[in-house]
């Protein structure tokens, strides 16, 4: 049972949404051809129970968990074509399914019964049996490859039975050899698999020997009915080296292994008695009770929140609008003092809501630390166990909210920070008795607010950071001077630069501390700090100081008096060009003909108050210049049409510089009272770019509107 | 805390206060109301300023809206320091120069007399808070009110 409210109602959450999922392809797999079931939805399904074990085991829920693994054991056995579907196994899986459904919600409100979990215990178990009394270990194609003993280890289980089917599909195999360079491993390989699995089944990803540091290499096997060029065609542009895999013997091995078949479901007479035994089990209950949703929650898009609170922004400049006209009115009006009162009272309430409205659509996007924290503490121990180190995790703060794409952005952050700390930070058992510790590490994972941010701190009371040593390689690496004077904070932060370790030995766990610059990244561009503290030989702690709320946006970035600013795209309606002859009318009155009508033109240095209308004025008195000459690109002026108070306006720029993606940063209680800004984003160099509210901006400097 | 804009040591009857110059000026600030001093990164203006703001500049990461204390709201010294305030204002104070931290005696701290609240006034173009106030160098070094400074 969980007790904590916020947690159980997380896990009843991402509980549903995985339940769905593999009832779904339950169903899937039930309704398709038992003879070929889709290896993609049996993997996803795998997947998908094995995420739930693992949920559930977070949680606590020991028997949700067993049975998870019992079914998660069923999957396995048919991925690896260890037992095949018939009519009646998929039927049983459906009940199982939706019997773990029902009793998810039970176990996490400690209302489901012994006999509930023993009722799917024994339909778990008799569908397992029925599997293994199937159990015929195939007959390998994997030594038919041309592999090396070396990479024919590294093959698992299950590549080898997909190895298996693609040689029944008559299917040719082939090996590809590939080198990247590791800053583009991630993009190149990723755009490599796509094309592959796109013509054919990608087996396996074996690795390769490469001389150059800065380079990895990979031997993919790939399995395709495509002939040799074609498959060179498509490797090609990633450089890669096509070789074919299958050995001298193949074509009769191959033909051996498709006429020996698949295994067919009821050839065996024993199994025929376990689906007699299931049909006993099959219970009548099950999926009834699933069709209770497992909490009252509705899970909505992130997008969908931020289109909410784009509208409603939009309709805060109206109500803004609205008020002030309001008070106009008030002032000119021949108003009794009840209709005064009236007016008023609404005109302050419709606001204060407003308000309301605004800030209860921030907190939809606010998710609790919890599961990040859960997972995390998980994970330290169990780096701890694989790494022979022994470690107690002490959370707090866990009930601290942040906007959900700030948890999302962070989470990798903190299990980095906290794998270095358990496999760099604190010291093996024994070493840890030497320096009078106790033998169990501790690791304190930490979130409290501080203002307007969240700081999460990660300490371990390991062997601290040698200064002297990060110094010493600091020098080694040519990031300082041999007689630069340092702050202990800079020396600190000296680990934060690419490539810096002062890892001794080069572990699987954490690397070489490659990453710790990435993580520093990750909260900068957050809006954040990354802050260190080290005290030799006893602690080392990492404060990640991140913003709360957070507020991403399309932004177009454009030039005006010399400054960048970023506009937001929901606000622009068109980009045009304008020549000198497309402007009418004079100083402070300048309109352009736009779809039909005429629109008021202002320019984006002006409505700043930055100053007057440079660009306007020389692009208008260039067209008034008798000598007429043809107007070249350099007058045209870059005009971006926007609305404010539901009129259209050209704003003119300098210059259009791009398109995109920006988070953007808070400018504080002060900055928030700034009109027509709504935050500011980093741009390269240390810039800052104003994130502009067009219709605020353009109704705080024209009248015209 | 009597004067609540700087830090007492009780014990020693101590008040810490950071000392900076403007425009040849002294002014000081609490100590517990600073989060350090950098070189001031390049300020972006902003539209229609509030009185005293230059403009918002990144400072680790986090958009700080910096003011200055100088007559013009300029940015003319060569080198100018930014003095980072704590709190949800995410405050920066420009300064020409940073003399450091100063421990005051408790009764060398005198409270500004009641309607003299702009005793920097004649200094600045702006009426900038200060409830307290300390004798420097012949001169009186108001010690600024983080907290009003914030409401601005």
């Amino acid at each position: 049972m969980i007790d904590d409210k916020a947690l159980l109602s997380d896990y009843l959450s991402e509980s549903e949404e995985l339940l769905e999922s593999l009832l779904a392809d339950l169903d899937s797999l039930a309704s398709t051809s038992a003879d070929s079931p889709d290896t993609n939805v049996v993997n996803r399904a795998f997947r998908t129970v094995h995420s739930l074990k693992g949920l559930s085991g977070m949680m606590g829920l020991v028997e949700v968990q067993m049975l998870a693994h019992d079914f998660e054991d069923i999957l396995d056995d048919l991925r690896l074509g260890q037992v095949s579907l018939n009519e009646r196994t998929s039927a049983a899986l459906q009940e199982a399914g939706a019997g773990l459904a029902a009793l998810v919600g039970g176990a996490a409100r400690g209302s489901a019964s012994d006999e509930d979990f023993e009722r799917l215990h024994q339909l778990l178990t008799s569908i397992g049996l029925q599997s293994r009394e199937r159990v015929k270990r195939e007959d390998s194609a994997l030594e038919l490859l041309n592999l090396s003993d070396r990479e024919r280890d590294l093959v698992t289980d299950y590549e080898e039975h997909r190895v298996n089917e693609n040689v029944r599909a008559g299917r040719s195999f082939y090996g590809i050899g590939v080198t990247f360079e590791i800053g583009k491993l991630d993009t190149q390989y990723r755009a490599l698999c796509a094309a592959l699995e796109a013509a054919g089944e990608l087996i396996t990803t074996l690795p390769a020997k490469t001389t150059e540091p800065s380079l990895v290499a990979f031997k993919l096997v790939f399995a395709t009915a495509l002939k040799e060029t074609d498959v060179k065609r498509i490797t090609g542009p990633f450089g890669g080296r096509v070789t074919r895999l299958e050995r001298s013997t193949w074509r009769k091995a191959g033909a051996a292994l498709r006429a020996a078949g698949r295994m067919v479901p009821g050839r065996n007479a024993n199994s025929r008695e376990a689906s007699g035994r299931l049909d006993a089990l099959l219970p009548p209950g099950f999926a009834q009770e699933s069709l209770q949703p497992l909490s009252p929650s509705v899970r909505v898009e992130m997008a969908q929140i931020d289109e909410l609170s784009g509208l409603a922004h939009e309709l805060s400049i109206g109500v803004e609008k609205l008020t002030a006209m309001a008070e106009e009115f008030l002032g000119a009006a021949n108003l009794g003092a009840r209709e005064r009162f009236d007016l008023r009272f609404s005109a302050r309430r419709m606001k204060r809501e407003f308000l309301e409205l605004e800030e209860r659509l921030v907190e939809l996007r606010m998710v609790s630390l919890a599961q990040t924290f859960t997972r995390a503490a998980r994970l330290a121990g169990r780096l701890a166990r694989e790494l022979g180190k022994s470690v107690s995790v002490e959370v707090s703060g866990r009930e601290t909210q942040l906007d959900k794409a700030i948890v999302d952005r962070i989470a990798d952050s903190i299990y980095h920070i906290l794998r270095n700390a358990v496999d760099h930070g604190l010291e093996p058992p024994e070493e840890r008795r030497i320096a009078g510790k106790k033998a169990r590490g501790k690791i304190k994972l930490e979130a409290a607010l501080e203002g307007t941010r969240a700081v999460i701190s990660i300490t371990d009371d390991g062997r601290g950071i040698d200064q002297a040593e990060v110094r010493r390689r600091a020098i080694e690496a040519g990031l300082i001077a041999q007689d630069e004077v340092l702050t202990e904070e800079e020396t600190l932060r000296m680990i934060l630069r690419p490539g810096f370790s002062t890892a001794g030995q080069v572990s699987a766990v954490s690397g070489r501390g490659v990453g710790l610059d990435a993580v520093e990244r990750t909260i900068y561009e957050l809006g954040g700090e990354l802050r260190i503290s080290s005290e030799k030989g006893s602690s080392t702690r990492f404060d990640l100081a991140v913003p709360t709320t957070l507020v991403m946006m399309s932004a177009f970035i454009v030039r005006a008096s010399g400054w960048r600013y970023a506009a937001n795209v929901a606000q622009i309606i068109e980009l045009l060009y304008l020549s000198p002859e497309d402007i009418l009318g004079r100083d402070g009155k300048r309109s352009i003909s736009w779809r039909g009508k005429t629109i008021p033109v202002i320019e984006l240095g002006f409505a700043l108050g930055l100053g007057g209308a440079r660009l306007l004025h020389t692009a208008s008195h260039h067209n008034g210049d008798e000598r007429k000459e043809p107007a070249t690109d350099t007058l045209k002026v870059p005009v971006l049409i926007t609305s404010a108070a539901d009129k259209h306006v050209a704003v003119a720029v300098e210059q259009f510089d791009e398109q995109r993606e920006i988070i953007v940063k808070s400018l504080g209680s002060i900055g928030r009272r700034l009109k027509g800004v709504v935050g500011a984003v980093d741009l390269e160099g240390g810039d800052v770019a104003l994130v502009l509210d067009m219709p605020s901006l353009l109704l705080l400097r024209s009248t015209r509107l | 805390m009597e004067f609540g804009s700087a830090e007492v040591d009780e014990k020693n009857e101590l008040v810490s206060v950071l000392v900076f110059q403007i425009g040849g000026a002294a002014y000081s600030i609490g100590v517990e109301h600073t989060e350090g001093v950098v070189d001031c990164p390049r300020i972006t203006p902003v539209p229609n300023p509030p009185d005293g703001v230059s403009g918002i500049a990144s400072v680790r990461g986090r958009m700080t809206v910096v003011m200055n204390l100088g007559s013009n709201g300029s940015t003319e010294h060569p080198r100018q320091r930014l003095i980072l305030i704590k709190g949800d204002a995410q405050l920066g104070l420009l300064a020409d120069r940073v003399e450091g931290v100063r421990a005051l005696e408790r009764n060398k701290v005198r409270p500004v007399a009641h309607g003299k609240d702009s005793l920097t006034r004649q200094r600045a173009r702006f009426d900038w808070p200060a409830r307290s106030y300390f004798k420097g160098n012949g001169a009186r070094v108001p010690i600024l009110d983080i907290e009003r400074l914030s409401e601005t």
